[in-house]
């Protein structure tokens, strides 16, 4: 049998125990079997699509579960899950929002298709025009490849995968791409190809570290900037996230 | 519902709030609830874990400290009531981010700091469609109105534990 440790705000529903007695071997099993037999605690647990609310902590002992195995971190005979609430604000208005992160992949399965395909082809033009394409959504706000995800939508080849995130890095993480790309073409012009295709690797090697590995080296780069204190780098990571990494989806 | 604290709780509140300025500090109250009436009993000072570029405008309890104010609380028959924090040089009302990450139930007591020195402090609730924060009634027990045996001073050990 484990605990389940109720903070103050949801003992209301939970007929004002602090702790109760469950028999399940997850944490996800735990939850459902407290929901089960208190459903009033359903909708403040959960959201309307099953999600984790997002002002619920998870702790299993003094592990959170982000760091074990999320809802599936096992149960073991006389183990303590704690249900915390996240305590948090500030006086700055905004904070995190939702940012499509399948539509940033999109971005850049679409720069190392295309640069694979320009340097295959020896065509210094079409990395040059990736660049070129970067550097507009950049400076626009906007995903330099978002037609292509948009075209996926439609052929219902991907969905959306909303993470509370910033914005502002990944936009700035592709302007970093694109100055990148433009120094290559400037490297191509003044006959230096090896450069050239080398800054063009470059990118291809942070993009693939950024679509398979979850890290966005541009995004690192400006919470640098932001813990420097430099004007115009005002986002600071969302809580608990490495800097670069990309945010963890609600434990649902 | 109504908060009701001390006027030396809530001098207590204000003087960390102007201690920590330009940050934004927080902690915690431990108090009862009987009906539409709250009392706050006790004062728990806590971290603002948030990183120190970031403290000026944002604040975030540990939620193991979360986790030992519980454990303070249940020892001593109260329960974690309401959050205090301060918003340096900006107003007594809730922004985006506080109702963004606001928890129902609790009171939320925000104290404006106005060039290092406490403003005006208002206390806020999530109201039930959790779009908005509405301001809860804070009534202040003047400390001479204080009878023999009321908790009060119980900021000293709330402030080591902000230290450890």
């Amino acid at each position: 049998m484990s605990q389940v440790r109720v903070p103050t705000p949801l003992r209301g529903y939970v007929a004002g125990q602090s702790e109760v007695e469950v028999a399940s071997a997850s944490v996800a099993e735990a939850l459902q079997e407290l929901v089960e037999r208190y459903p009033a605690l359903q909708p403040h647990l959960f959201g309307e699509a099953g999600e984790l609310r997002p002002y619920i902590n998870l702790f299993v002992n003094d592990q959170d579960v982000r760091s074990l195995h999320g809802q599936q971190t096992p149960l073991t005979n006389g183990d303590r899950l704690m249900i915390l609430p996240s305590i948090a604000g500030g006086a700055r208005p905004g904070g995190l929002r939702g940012v499509d992160h399948n539509a940033l992949r999109a971005n850049q399965g679409s720069i190392i298709a295309l640069l694979l395909t320009a340097f295959v082809l020896d065509a210094p033009g079409l990395a040059t025009g990736v660049g070129a394409v970067m550097l507009l959504g950049a400076l626009t706000g906007k995903i330099g490849f978002l037609p292509i995800y948009w075209a996926l939508r439609r052929l219902r080849l991907a969905g959306p995968d909303i993470l509370q995130d910033n914005p502002e890095p990944h936009q700035f993480s592709q302007g970093l791409g694109a100055v990148v790309l433009l120094g290559g073409a400037a490297a191509f012009v003044a006959g230096a190809p090896g450069l050239g295709w080398g800054l063009a690797w470059l990118v291809i090697a942070l993009a693939s570290l950024n679509l398979f590995g979850g890290f966005c080296a541009g995004c690192a780069v400006y919470y640098w900037f932001n813990r420097l204190g430099l004007p115009g780098f005002s986002q600071s990571p969302p809580p608990g996230i490495f800097p670069g990494r990309r945010p963890q989806p609600p434990v649902v | 519902m109504t908060l009701h604290i001390s006027e030396v709780h809530l001098r207590a509140i204000e003087a960390h709030a102007e201690a920590h300025y330009p940050e934004e500090g927080a902690g915690l109250i431990l108090g009862d609830e009987v009906g539409e009436r709250r009392e706050a009993r006790e004062l728990l000072p806590l971290p603002n874990r948030r990183e120190a570029v970031e403290r000026g405008h944002r604040y975030e309890i540990d939620p193991l400290d979360t986790l030992a104010a519980e454990d303070q609380a249940d020892a001593l028959g109260l329960k974690v009531i309401a959050v205090f924090h301060s918003h340096p040089d900006h107003p007594a009302a809730p922004s985006q981010t506080d109702v963004h990450f606001a928890v129902p139930w609790y009171s939320y007591l925000i104290t404006s700091v106005r060039s290092g020195r406490a403003h005006e402090t208002r206390a806020w609730r999530l109201d039930e469609s959790e779009a908005g924060m509405q301001e809860e009634r804070l009534e202040v027990k003047p400390a001479a109105e204080r009878r023999a045996g009321d908790p009060d001073t119980l900021i000293a050990s709330g402030a080591q534990q902000e230290e450890g």
